[in-house]
């Protein structure tokens, strides 16, 4: 992984974050901020424009997209526009991942106002932000970064815990296919070693 | 859910041609019992995709040479730490060459976390492998990359000359063992328009009659046969009629000797092929060349020493592997356990003095240490299957041979005590049929190399 901006900025751009971006959004006819329009400028800004499928989530028309959802993600296209980004090396596919998984993630767990005004919440923001793109938080290792993103974020203990299920039941399908009959047959090879 | 599988998967694109193929090498009035059942697995749309494979190495270059890696080990090596479990635990690397190795011991803890998430579990096959270090191992594979052992065979066998051609109605390889179990069976071959494959034990137990053992090979007229060196022995003794145009020797070293009487005998090439389970075959005897050219391009060697270190072209160290054409187990400096240097040759690297397994010393007479690379000289020209040498801890010196290879014992030890510069060597009879550590001692400083 490559290394990404200080915490520290993205902390206080988090801090600074204008008051437009945390009116209502558009959702269901009532609201004013057009959420999928800002995203979509950010996501154009790196050449990366959201997909169809991002913009209507987005767009304020689905039931199933909390106005909450709609207002962290608005939060987030706010810290993308960072310029500190512009230095980094990531994968922009990584940005949609971000809107399509975090943002509803972190939403489902607290009000997206915390995460700019408690900074417990704002540096799990930064981090997760960071974190999903494929990036350190500068001057930090990978172990450090993870223990520090775990032990902030609730949603990243969760996510930990199901990847270490998934793992674990990947690998109890390898050895349970490893013992089928059909597997202990094997196939032709020309020599056997 | 443990299903026995049915001939519909074992031969998915069997045609008619095939099953009467089937049915002569299973059916023939001398075959042997065939105790097991397994297939080629193949897909049709995987049959041709095997064939642009063969046809892509057959001509492959290598991008690399000993000591310069090729380009595709970054984006192999990112590939790997982002779909390997094993690896993807871990910080990912400053370079290649900081690296871990893994060994055997690693892959046998937990093969799983071996294997990408990309790959899916329906049609995993395994390979099982006994080994000689204490772990046995049950490697993860898939029927394509069994089939694709083919190319590097074919690889193999243009260098000398050899091109397959039995395709329909003809028997193109038979695998011969020699063990008291073996695994036996009858299959076809898609991509050689279903030529036959028969895995065979020379075993007197295995046959109505051990008569029947030529009779069968000799109605068969394989166009190549695989064993190892210890079948190849059982195969001299047999009266056959039949010459097939290779020898292919695999699993374990092949003494100049045995080579020479199997070349006097079959008059055709004998190739002894380097090649594991963990990897598939990895090089080929050149004696042109004076070393094992390599068959792979797509799996880079380096040579290590203990502490990892990569090793300068021409000395000897632990053969390691990164690549394969296994996608169910790809290999990140995986350590063999196998020793030998590299060097560069207009036909692409080649290893030099491959030796099985850690190198071992042995105290001569005088006191002095002598490597038991030196002994594998002395006792070259015999054509001894197999053999082992132990060293005790009062210097005494064991050569074990096989029962059947006894004739040779007197010219072996004869030959073993001018090379350790005298003393006396007890023989004693080889019983296991298994892989073993040929060479082994009680001296501490017999592992000091």
């Amino acid at each position: 992984m490559s290394t990404g901006p200080s915490l520290e900025r993205l902390l206080r751009r988090l801090v600074e974050t204008p008051p437009d971006f945390l009116d209502p959004p558009r959702h269901g006819g009532a609201g004013q901020l057009r959420v999928a329009a800002v995203v979509n400028d950010v996501l154009i800004g790196y050449g990366h424009p959201a997909s169809e499928a991002l913009l209507a989530t987005l767009s304020g028309d689905l039931v199933g997209v909390t106005t909450n959802q709609l207002t962290l993600s608005a939060i987030m296209a706010w810290l993308l526009t960072d310029d500190a980004w512009r230095a980094c090396h990531f994968p922009v596919s990584k940005l949609g991942t971000l809107f399509v998984e975090a943002a509803p993630a972190l939403a489902a767990e607290a009000d997206a106002k915390r995460y700019v005004f408690e900074p417990e919440r704002r540096e799990e923001l930064a981090r997760t932000t960071i974190a999903r793109l494929d990036l350190l938080p500068h001057g930090e290792t990978a172990n450090q970064a993870a223990d520090r993103l775990a032990s902030v974020s609730g949603v990243e203990r969760r996510r930990l815990l199901e990847a270490s299920r998934a793992a674990e039941a990947r690998a109890r399908a390898i050895r349970e296919a490893l013992a089928r009959k059909a597997a202990e047959e094997s196939a032709d090879k020309w020599t056997r070693e | 859910m443990n299903e026995e599988p049915t001939d519909a998967e074992r031969y998915p694109t069997l045609t008619e041609a095939g099953r009467a193929m089937l049915k002569h090498m299973s059916e023939h009035p001398s075959a042997p019992l065939f105790r097991n059942r397994s297939g080629n697995r193949l897909l049709s749309e995987e049959v041709e995709a095997l064939r642009a494979y063969e046809s892509d190495i057959a001509t492959a270059p290598f991008t690399w040479s000993a000591n310069h890696p090729p380009a595709w080990l970054e984006a192999f090596t990112a590939q790997l730490y982002a779909q390997v479990p094993f690896y993807r635990e871990q910080e990912s690397p400053a370079s290649f060459r900081a690296i871990s190795t893994v060994h055997r011991g690693d892959l046998a803890a937990d093969i799983a976390r071996f294997v990408p998430d990309s790959v899916p579990v329906e049609r995993m096959i395994n390979f099982r492998t006994t080994g000689t270090t204490g772990h046995p191992l049950v490697l993860p594979s898939h029927p394509v990359v069994a089939g694709r052992y083919l190319a590097y065979h074919k690889r193999a066998l243009r260098r000398f000359g050899i091109e397959p051609g039995h395709g329909c109605g003809q028997m193109g390889v038979m695998l011969i063992g020699m063990q008291r179990k073996c695994f036996t069976y009858v299959s076809v071959t898609p991509t050689m328009d279903e030529s036959g494959l028969a895995k065979i034990n020379l075993h007197p137990d295995d046959w109505r009659n051990p008569a029947d053992r030529a009779r069968y090979i000799d109605a068969m007229q394989p166009e190549v046969i695989a064993g190892d060196p210890i079948s190849f022995a059982a195969l001299l003794e047999l009266s056959l009629r039949h010459r097939p145009r290779a020898l292919l020797s695999v699993s374990m070293a092949l003494s100049p000797g045995l080579k020479a009487a199997l070349l006097d005998r079959f008059g055709c090439p004998v190739l002894d092929v380097y090649s594991m389970n963990e990897a598939g075959p990895l090089g080929v005897y050149d004696p042109g060349l004076g070393g094992h050219l390599l068959l792979q391009p797509g799996m880079y060697v380096e040579i290590l020493d203990a502490e990892g270190r990569e090793l300068p072209k021409g000395q000897i160290g632990e053969i390691t592997l990164t690549g394969g054409f296994n996608f169910c187990l790809p290999l990140l400096r995986y350590r063999t356990g196998d020793h030998g240097a590299i060097d560069n040759s207009d036909a692409g690297p080649i290893i030099l003095e491959l030796q099985g397994r850690r190198p071992v010393r042995f105290r001569t007479h005088r006191g002095g240490w002598i490597n038991n690379i030196d002994l594998t000289h002395a006792l070259a020209p015999l054509p001894l299957s197999r053999y082992s040498v132990h060293q005790s801890m009062n210097g005494e010196v064991t050569l074990r041979l096989a029962s059947t290879e006894m004739g040779y014992a007197a010219d072996a030890v004869a030959r073993l005590s001018t090379a350790l510069l005298g003393g006396s060597v007890s023989i004693a009879a080889l019983d296991t049929e298994d892989k073993m550590l040929q060479y082994t001692t009680d001296l501490p400083g017999g592992l000091g190399t």
